[in-house]
C-alpha cells in the first residue's frame, strides 16, 4: 500500500497531526508501531551521540533489591569477541548455561533449569534455520539478543510465525539488537567515499602510477547535497558528519515525524517511491543505508536511478539487496554517474566473475567498513553492560527490533 | 623573527567571515593604482584583468603582465603607481624589479596565501602594506586532510589492491574516533581541519608560534624543537599546515620521523621544503611513517626520478587540493570587493602579513 508523498519540513507540521495521518494512511501491523511513538522512541535505542567515545554509560544499578529475574542465557554461535560473555564475570543473577551452533549442542550442553535468553552471533551457521528450531526447543526463552545490527540472516517466516503467535500469548518474545554499534566507523567510510571522488582519486592515482604531475580543479563537499536512504543510526551519524562539512542533508525513512527536529537533516522524506525519486534529483552524493526486509528489497530500483543527477556519486553500506545492482552498473556503464563506493552486495563474497572487480571508478570492499578489531568485543558488552542489566531489573530493553518490519 | 605587528582581528576566513562589511559611506581619500602581476590568459584574474563591472571607486588598473619586459616602467613610476596585484606564479624577479624602481608602491596584495613564491630581500624590508589570501582556500584543504587520515585508517592502498587482484579479503579497518591529530602551524587551515577532526571524534594536538589555548585543541605547544618531537610521538595523523618561513625551512626531518608515534600517517598542505623529503622517504620506506598524503613538494613539479612516486604508502596529489574551479577567481574578487575599497577609503587592509616574518 503506498503512502502519499510525506514531506516534513520541521519547522512546520505539528507531531500530533503527523501521527494520526501516518495512522490513518498506513496499512494496520498493529502491535509494531507502539514503538514508534516519538516520547519513548529516543530512549529506545543506543548510539554514540550519548558520550563521543563510545563508552557505555551503565545506567542500570544491579543489587539484590533491584533485581526482577534471573537471566539464564544460552549462545547460539560463537567465536572470540565473545569472549566476555564466556569469561564473565557476568552481572548479579545472570549465568550462561549454554554454547552451540545447532539445538543438539544446545541441548547437550544445558541442564534442567531453563533459559530465558539467547544470545545470537552472526557467525553462527544457517542460523535462519536454526534460530525457530532453537525458540520452540526452549520455549521458556523470552528475550532473543542479535549481536549485529541486520537481523537479514535470521528472518525466515517461521521466526515471524513463532513471533506472531507469541505476541499474542502470556510469553511475548522480545528482540533486540546491536543498532549503533557500527555507525561511526560507518559514517567515516561514507564520507570518505564522497571525498575520494569529490577530490577524483580515481584520476589521481592513474596520474601517480604514470609519474605525470597533472593538475586538474578538485571538488568542494560544501555547499553539496547528501541524500540519504535509509535514516538510521548509521544515517544520521553519516548526517552528523555532512552537516559539519556543510553539506546539506536530505534524509529518506520510514517516519519522517522522527525527525522532525533533528539538527542533522534539512528535509525528511518519506518512504514512498515519489519521495525517493525526489531524493534522487536533489543528491550529489547518495548514501544507502537502509537494511534489508521484505519493503525495502530492490527499493532503489533501475527508476529511482534513471532520476539521478548526472555526476553522482553513490554509496552502498546498507544491504546488497536493496539495491538494484544491475541498474547501478549499467547507469555506471553509461558514465551517468562520477563513481560509487559499494562495502555490501547481494553476494558476498564475490566471485572472482563478478564484474564489480572490472568496474572503474567503483571502491569495492568486502563489507569490512565497519569491522574494527574490537567491534564484535563491543558489541557483546553492549549486551552484557547495557541489554542484560536492563533485563534484570525489569527495565525495557534497548534497541527493540521487530522481525515483522526487518529491522 | 617574531611575527607582532599584525592585527590578527584582520584575518578574513571565507566560511566564517561577514562579506563587504567595511563602512561604505566612509569618504574616498585616495586612488588606487593597480599594477596586476599576473598571467593575462587566467580567467581567475578576471575580476581585476577583465572586470565585467567598473573596478570599485576610486581604482585603477594601469598595467597587466607577467615579466618585467611586458611593463614600461617609466610611465608607472610618472603615474604614481601604489598597488601591485600579484598572482604569476613567476613573479618573484618582476616584483622585485618593481620594488625598486618604483618608489610609489604602498601596498602588495597576493592572490595565493603562501608568500613564498615571491619572498627576496627587498620584499622583507618593503615598508608598506602587504595582504594575502588567508582563508580562502581553508575548508577544501581540510577536506582532503580527513579524506587523507581516513585513506589510511581505511587501509584503502589494500582495498586498492585487492580489487586488481579480485581478492575479497576482509581485513580490520581503524576508525578516527578516539585517534590522535596532530597539526603543526595551526593557521587558518589548521583550524579548519581542527574543527572536522573534533567532529569526528578525534583529539588535537596544536604547535603553534604563540601557544595559545583553543577551544578545538586539547593541548597547545609551542614551536620549539622538544615539542615538535613531542606532538610526532603523541599523534596518529599529523598534519602539517605552516607556511615557508625561514624558521619552518627543513623543520621535519629524520629526528621527528624517529620519534614518530607506530602507524603514524604525515599529510603535507603547507609547502614541501619544511620537509627533509630524503628522510620522509626513507621513513616510508621502512616503516616508521604508514603513510604520507602529500600535496606539496620541495620542487614542484615533482621530478619523474623522486621515489615518491613509487611507493604505495604515499597518496601524491599535484599541489591542487584547493584548486577548485572557483578559488582562484574567488580570491582575485577579494581583492576586488573586499581590500580595493577598503584602500581608497583608508580603511585597514584584511589578511595582513609581516613581510619580515613571510607569512
Amino acid at each position: 500500500m503506498r503512502l502519499t508523498v510525506f514531506v516534513m519540513h520541521k519547522t512546520r507540521q505539528s507531531l500530533r497531526a503527523a501521527q494520526r495521518r501516518l495512522q490513518s494512511t498506513t496499512t494496520a501491523t498493529a502491535p509494531s508501531y507502539t514503538w514508534a511513538d516519538p516520547a519513548r522512541r529516543h530512549y529506545k535505542f543506543w548510539n554514540r551521540e550519548t558520550d563521543v567515545t563510545g563508552q557505555y554509560s551503565y545506567l542500570i544499578e544491579i543489587s539484590p533489591e533491584s533485581l526482577q529475574r534471573e537471566a539464564r542465557i544460552l549462545a547460539l554461535g560463537s567465536d572470540e569477541a565473545d569472549a566476555a560473555l564466556h569469561q564473565g564475570p557476568l552481572p548479579l543473577g545472570a549465568s550462561l548455561l549454554g554454547v552451540g551452533n545447532t539445538v543438539e549442542e544446545l541441548q547437550q550442553n544445558v541442564d534442567k533449569t531453563s533459559p530465558n535468553v539467547l544470545f545470537v552471533s552472526p557467525n553462527c551457521p544457517h542460523a535462519a534455520n536454526v534460530l525457530p528450531q532453537v525458540l520452540q526447543a526452549f520455549p521458556s526463552i523470552e528475550w532473543v539478543h542479535c549481536r549485529s545490527a541486520g537481523i537479514d540472516f535470521i528472518e525466515s517466516e517461521e521466526l515471524v510465525q513463532l513471533y506472531t503467535q507469541r505476541l499474542q500469548s502470556s510469553k511475548p518474545l522480545q528482540i533486540t539488537n546491536a543498532k549503533g554499534q557500527f555507525s561511526s566507523s560507518l559514517a567515516e567510510y561514507a564520507l570518505m567515499a564522497c571525498a575520494y571522488f569529490a577530490k577524483n582519486l580515481p584520476l589521481l592515482l592513474e596520474k601517480q602510477q604514470q609519474r605525470s604531475w597533472h593538475k586538474y580543479n578538485v571538488e568542494e563537499l560544501r555547499h553539496k547535497t547528501m541524500g540519504i536512504v535509509g535514516y538510521g543510526d548509521i544515517g544520521r551519524a553519516v548526517a552528523k558528519l555532512a552537516t559539519v562539512y556543510g553539506m546539506r542533508v536530505v534524509a529518506l525513512r520510514r517516519h519522517p515525524f522522527l525527525s522532525r527536529d533533528d539538527p542533522y537533516c534539512n528535509v525528511v522524506y518519506g518512504r514512498d517511491q515519489e519521495s525517493l525519486h525526489q531524493l534522487m534529483r536533489e543528491s550529489d552524493y547518495i548514501v544507502c543505508s537502509a537494511p534489508s526486509t521484505v519493503e525495502t528489497r530492490g527499493m532503489v530500483s533501475a527508476e529511482a536511478f534513471q532520476h539521478m543527477k548526472p555526476n553522482a556519486v553513490f554509496i552502498n553500506l546498507g544491504r546488497g539487496p536493496v539495491i538494484d545492482e544491475t541498474a547501478l552498473q549499467k547507469a555506471l556503464q553509461a558514465g551517468r554517474l562520477k563513481g560509487a563506493a559499494l562495502d555490501v552486495f547481494v553476494e558476498e563474497p564475490l566471485s572472482t566473475d563478478s564484474p564489480w572487480w572490472d568496474t572503474p571508478h567503483v571502491l569495492i570492499s568486502p563489507h569490512n567498513m565497519d569491522q574494527t578489531a574490537t567491534f564484535m568485543h563491543e558489541a557483546t558488552e553492549f549486551f552484557l553492560r547495557e541489554n542484560l542489566p536492563r533485563f534484570l531489573c525489569g527495565e525495557d530493553l534497548l534497541n527493540p527490533v521487530d522481525p515483522v518490519l526487518g529491522y | 623573527m617574531s611575527r607582532t605587528t599584525v592585527d590578527h582581528s584582520l584575518f578574513w576566513n571565507r566560511e566564517i567571515s561577514s562579506k563587504l562589511s567595511y563602512d561604505a559611506n566612509a569618504p574616498i581619500v585616495k586612488e588606487a593604482k593597480i599594477i596586476s602581476l599576473s598571467d593575462v590568459n587566467d580567467p581567475s584574474n578576471g575580476p581585476l584583468n577583465n572586470p565585467t563591472n567598473d573596478l570599485p571607486q576610486g581604482s585603477r588598473l594601469l598595467a597587466v603582465g607577467g615579466s618585467i619586459d611586458d611593463f614600461d616602467v617609466e610611465l608607472l613610476k610618472r603615474e604614481g603607481a601604489n598597488t601591485i596585484f600579484v598572482s604569476h606564479p613567476l613573479a618573484r624577479d618582476p616584483l622585485d624589479r618593481l620594488l625598486q624602481e618604483i618608489p610609489s608602491i604602498e601596498w602588495i596584495h597576493s592572490r595565493s596565501a603562501g608568500m613564498d613564491f615571491v619572498a627576496s630581500p627587498t620584499l622583507t624590508s618593503f615598508q608598506g602594506k602587504v595582504t594575502n589570501a588567508k582563508g580562502l582556500y581553508s575548508s577544501t584543504l581540510a577536506e582532503y586532510t580527513m579524506m587523507a587520515c581516513s585513506y589510511f585508517a581505511k587501509d584503502l592502498p589494500r582495498l586498492l589492491k585487492n580489487k586488481g587482484f579480485k581478492n575479497w579479503e576482509k581485513y580490520n579497518v581503524l576508525e578516527l574516533r578516539g585517534s590522535t591529530l596532530g597539526i603543526v602551524g595551526y593557521g587558518d587551515i589548521g583550524r579548519a581541519a581542527a574543527r572536522l577532526a573534533v567532529a569526528y571524534g578525534m583529539k588535537v594536538i596544536a604547535l603553534r608560534r604563540r601557544p595559545v589555548p583553543d577551544d578545538l585543541c586539547s593541548v597547545v605547544y609551542g614551536n620549539d624543537k622538544e615539542s615538535l618531537n613531542r606532538l610526532f610521538a603523541e599523534c596518529d595523523y599529523i598534519l602539517c599546515a605552516a607556511p615557508l618561513t625561514a624558521e619552518t625551512n627543513g623543520m621535519i626531518g629524520k629526528e621527528q620521523f624517529d620519534a614518530a608515534k607506530s602507524g603514524a600517517v604525515f599529510i603535507n598542505v603547507g609547502r614541501g621544503p619544511i620537509v627533509d623529503e630524503d628522510a620522509l622517504v626513507e621513513a616510508l620506506k621502512d616503516g616508521r611513517l604508514k603513510g604520507a598524503g602529500l600535496d606539496v613538494f620541495a620542487t614542484e613539479p615533482l621530478s619523474k626520478s623522486s621515489p615518491l612516486w613509487e611507493l604505495d604508502n604515499v597518496l601524491l596529489s599535484p599541489h591542487n587540493m584547493d584548486q577548485t574551479a572557483t578559488f582562484t577567481y574567488e580570491s582575485t574578487s577579494f581583492f576586488v570587493e573586499e581590500n580595493l575599497p577598503r584602500f581608497v577609503r583608508g580603511l585597514p587592509l584584511l589578511n595582513p602579513v609581516d613581510a619580515s616574518a613571510g607569512y
